[in-house]
């Protein structure tokens, strides 16, 4: 039961500018393999003119993230683009605890009175047979 | 001979019981707990696990984060060994220190693989002319526990 949270993936870059000469190489060689490898991430290639390549990636939170992959070999935004597909859409942030339960406590938590005797059973100079 | 306050031992004398009795007192909450398991009268179970040089108490369904990379690929399933304790409403199972693993099964999967905040790392001494700065992140891997079974096989 695992459900990637990697949505879309879309990749946007230029044919002709000098810096996303790594994501051409990237379309033209890793594109497919990686789409086969990760069969239920949807991976768009859209040609722009104009502006810097960027790889886009949306989570199923809603959660956007854009990377630049300027001047970057095919390799280097392989590797970036399965560090995303493994990333869920929480943000990067500092977490307190590395652990989640909602069950904590199994056999009931600890309180102070547990494994104490009660006061039915102390010996006290009062509760002596009467 | 007189007695003082130094002839016994300030701490309560404990008498032991007959071993006799207490290997047949063993024997008969060993079948008991036995056949609690078989017939699967116990509600959640929780154990404490030995992962990543780390001790977890885990219950199922719930999330653990590493701080380093697994070899498993997302979505893999995997057997934990290791597990040192494991306990129910009733009854406890402790290990010496591990389980045996013909008794205790946890499964959990790997959900995610994504780094860790940047963290920073920065020298300075002052008046000396001397800052480096740099930035630290870390590999993590987040499990969730599936499932944590017990098999009624207890000597």
């Amino acid at each position: 039961r695992y459900v990637r949270q990697l949505q879309r993936l879309q990749l946007l870059f230029s044919p002709t500018a000098a810096d996303s000469r790594g994501a051409r190489q990237f379309v033209e060689e890793a594109a497919v393999d990686f789409a086969r490898q990760h069969p239920d991430v949807v991976l768009y290639v859209s040609p722009r003119a104009g502006s810097a390549p960027l790889l886009l990636a949306e989570y199923l939170n809603g959660t956007v993230r854009e990377e630049l992959i300027a001047s970057k070999t095919s390799e280097e935004i392989k590797q970036l683009a399965t560090k995303l597909a493994g990333q869920s859409g929480l943000d990067i942030i500092r977490i307190r605890k590395p652990f989640h339960t909602d069950n904590p406590s199994v056999q009931g938590q600890w309180h102070p009175l547990t494994n104490k005797p009660s006061a039915l059973t102390v010996q006290g100079p009062r509760l002596q047979l009467q | 001979v007189a007695k003082t306050s130094l002839t016994s031992p300030p701490w309560p004398e404990v008498k032991l019981p007959d071993p006799v009795e207490e290997a047949k007192y063993h024997t008969e909450v060993v079948q008991k707990v036995n056949k609690m398991i078989a017939t699967g009268q116990y509600g959640r179970l929780f154990a404490v696990v030995h992962f990543a040089s780390k001790q977890w108490k885990i219950t199922s369904e719930d999330l653990i984060m590493m701080d380093n990379v697994l070899e498993a690929e997302c979505g893999d399933r995997i057997r934990m060994e290791k597990v040192l304790l494991v306990g129910a409403d009733d009854f406890t199972l402790i290990g010496r220190p591990l389980l045996g693993k013909d008794l205790v099964r946890v499964e959990a999967t790997v959900i995610e693989k994504t780094e860790s905040w940047p963290k920073i790392n920065m020298r300075f001494w002052r008046r000396h002319n001397y800052q480096r700065k740099k930035i630290i992140v870390n590999p993590q891997t987040v499990l969730r526990i599936n499932t944590i079974e017990i098999f009624p096989c207890l000597s």
